[in-house]
């Protein structure tokens, strides 16, 4: 019977080393969720310092030292904010803006990308490396010569002067294209011998196919617009005719800069985005994966 | 044949094709074609992949610019007509069902386009929904459906324009086989009832035998035959049809030509046996030829017969119930003879070929049936 010793021999140290395989990866996921606790908590800690800082009174921010919690709570600064500024001609200025960069973006993108994925035209090509190549341009570099050309046509001051250089958008064309690209030609025939024009092909077979990838750039645009500083803060000095964004930098007295005020707009500012972010968490990560995987 | 021009005496033309020709670029897929397809006919365009019949079928849709010639439908050039307006209809391999819309808007979906009330919409899909049993499912979408009722809507979305012809594109390729076959008879159910043109694309011969009354065998972008699935099978007009209609294939091996006399070969078979089979005039001074002959035209007797053209050995069995195969290693190499379900046969055993003279063919160099 030396074949069972054997085997009893043998099985504690096989258990022996799968409980100790199984600790040692213990040990590796706990020291992962550790990190991920830590850098968790150094990134969510500002946002955290800026909220509560919203509900105590300025001497308290000002006087020296770390406080995590307020010792007096107070609602004051939110209340100067709401009353005492154009927070709500902000907010809607910011509405109309964003609103109408993201329409205007998924309608020329989209149109954009079917005419260079479907259409056979003269200059094709050309179009398509021209959108290639403006995408490796950066925004920035082009804003004195959008402040010339919207100076120019008077557009300064208004909103469609904000609007207009934000619906530069080449990776949402570049985007659309290549969704486009991939449905199946029978689609596109099938509805070419019904009668189908190219419009009732883009509006009612190609996009509604590629809902999820229109729904994922609409927020991204949305929150993109909404988020915007540089150029609607030189395209504005109107207040206006300011967006959230810019407000933020008009909410101080004759006493100078009020930091639970400033902050306190900050957070007023962030909300919207916050939500659509919340809402829909799923489609603004696919979106900007989609976009991770354009700029490579 | 530079130009295969080919129709049955009698009917309207309802299709023509006049020398089409197309090209990408250098190559070409077609050349210097002419068909005609006759008014009601069921007919399919049978061939291997890359035979151009997709090709042909696109361009009778419209979907593939002709590079030389002429499309009529119903004699009207429609060479340069939108598909849209060439009133044909057109079911795809894939069956192109929009993802997103329900059954009923799939159906109406041409309706739709065309600015007709959601009225008419709704009561012709209807319609056509009960002539393809499709009335449970109107508001499904595709994915909820089977493969056989996904095909019965994308033929429905055809028939919902009442076209003058139906062009069919492998339709039945993404079924399974029982599928097929059942979908088979609901289209020869179809014309029937309709009586409209269909032209149908296929690279299954039993499918086109069984569908159709007309089969255009295409080769290389030419047309091999036109002809009756019988025509077709029984007097095919050179190898590659005789090779592509039938299963199992014809068994073809080179062969002597003897003598010919009173429109009759003599052939001398690998391994020194003759036989006999009926040729054309043109084949007087042949030498260098093939004979072809179908498996169920060859049959089994005792090595020995004087009958016995060819001597082999069973080398396997095959039994398909209704039939059997049986590969028989001979000196022109392996022959597939099909016998009765219930022959008795073994492997390893010596036997003897008899090959029917009335149903050999013979064929030239080229490959043309002598």
């Amino acid at each position: 019977m030396s074949a069972p010793a054997q085997i009893e021999d043998y099985a504690p140290s096989l258990a022996t080393r799968r409980l100790s395989r199984l600790r040692q990866w213990d040990l590796i996921g706990l020291a992962i969720t550790l990190a991920t606790v830590i850098v968790a908590t150094l990134w969510a800690f500002p946002l955290y310092w800026a909220l509560v800082t919203t509900f105590k009174p300025e001497y308290e921010v000002v006087r020296p030292g770390v406080q995590l919690w307020p010792e007096h709570f107070t609602l004051e600064n939110y209340a100067h904010v709401l009353l005492q500024t154009k927070i709500g001609i902000w907010y809607l200025n910011s509405l109309i803006t964003s609103a109408a960069v993201t329409i205007l973006v998924v309608i020329m993108a989209a149109g954009a990308g079917y005419a260079i994925s479907q259409l056979q035209f003269p200059g094709r090509q050309l179009f398509w490396w021209m959108i290639l190549a403006s995408f490796m341009v950066p925004i920035p570099a082009l804003i004195v010569t959008h402040f010339l050309v919207l100076s120019q046509l008077h557009l300064i001051n208004t909103l469609p002067g904000v609007v207009g250089p934000q619906l530069i958008a080449p990776v949402t064309v570049i985007i659309y294209k290549q969704f486009f690209d991939s449905v199946p030609k029978d689609f596109r025939e099938a509805a070419v011998i019904d009668g189908a024009s190219e419009f009732q092909l883009l509006f009612r077979i190609y996009l509604p196919m590629n809902w999820g990838v229109t729904t994922a750039l609409a927020i991204i645009t949305f929150i993109g617009a909404w988020n915007l500083f540089l150029w609607p803060f030189l395209a504005v000095s109107s207040e206006d005719m300011m967006n959230i964004t810019v407000g933020i930098t008009q909410v101080h007295d004759a006493f100078g800069v009020q930091y639970a005020r400033d902050l306190a707009v900050a957070m007023l500012a962030a909300l919207p985005v916050a939500i659509v972010y919340l809402v829909f968490q799923r489609q603004v990560t696919q979106a900007i994966m989609l976009s991770a995987g354009i700029k490579g | 044949m530079s130009a295969s021009t080919i129709g049955r005496n009698g009917g309207a033309p309802h299709v023509e094709l006049r020398r089409v020709t197309k090209r990408y670029g250098a190559v070409t897929a077609i050349s210097d074609l002419s068909l005609t397809v006759e008014k009601g006919s069921f007919t399919a365009l049978l061939g291997p992949s890359g035979c151009g019949k997709s090709t042909l079928l696109r361009m009778i849709a419209g979907l593939e610019q002709i590079t030389a010639g002429q499309c009529f439908i119903d004699n009207q050039d429609v060479t340069d007509v939108p598909p849209a307006q060439r009133r044909i209809a057109m079911v795809f391999q894939s069956y192109a069902l929009y993802p997103h819309m329900t059954v009923r808007q799939n159906i109406a979906f041409s309706l739709s386009v065309a600015g007709a009330p959601r009225k008419v919409q709704d009561e012709r899909a209807l319609e056509v929904a009960r002539i393809l049993q499709l009335e449970p499912y109107l508001d499904r979408r595709p994915a909820e459906l089977s493969g056989g009722q996904r095909q019965r809507v994308a033929i429905g979305r055809a028939l919902v324009r009442k076209p003058e012809v139906f062009l069919f594109d492998e339709p039945l390729s993404n079924l399974d086989a029982k599928l097929r076959v059942q979908m088979r008879l609901e289209l020869a159910k179809l014309h029937a009832d309709l009586g409209t043109t269909m032209i149908y694309v296929t690279h299954d011969q039993t499918e086109a035998m069984t569908l159709a009354d007309r089969i255009v065998v295409l080769d290389k972008g030419i047309i091999s035959q036109v002809g009756s699935p019988l025509d077709l099978y029984n007097a095919p007009a050179n190898k590659f049809v005789a090779s592509f209609i039938g299963s199992p294939s014809m068994n073809v091996f080179g062969v002597d030509v003897a003598g010919v006399k009173d429109g009759r070969a003599t052939v001398v078979l690998p391994g020194g046996g003759k036989a006999l089979v009926r040729v054309g005039a043109a084949s007087a001074d042949a030498r260098a030829v093939e004979l072809g002959v179908r498996p169920e035209h060859l049959s089994i007797v005792d090595p020995q017969d004087a009958s016995a053209a060819l001597g082999g050995v069973v080398a396997l069995i095959e039994r398909l119930g209704n039939s059997t195969l049986l590969y028989v290693d001979t000196p022109a190499g392996q022959l597939i003879v099909e016998g009765e379900g219930n022959l008795e046969a073994k492997t390893g055993v010596s036997v003897g070929l008899n090959i029917s003279e009335a149903h050999a063919h013979l064929f030239g160099a080229a490959g043309a049936t002598l």
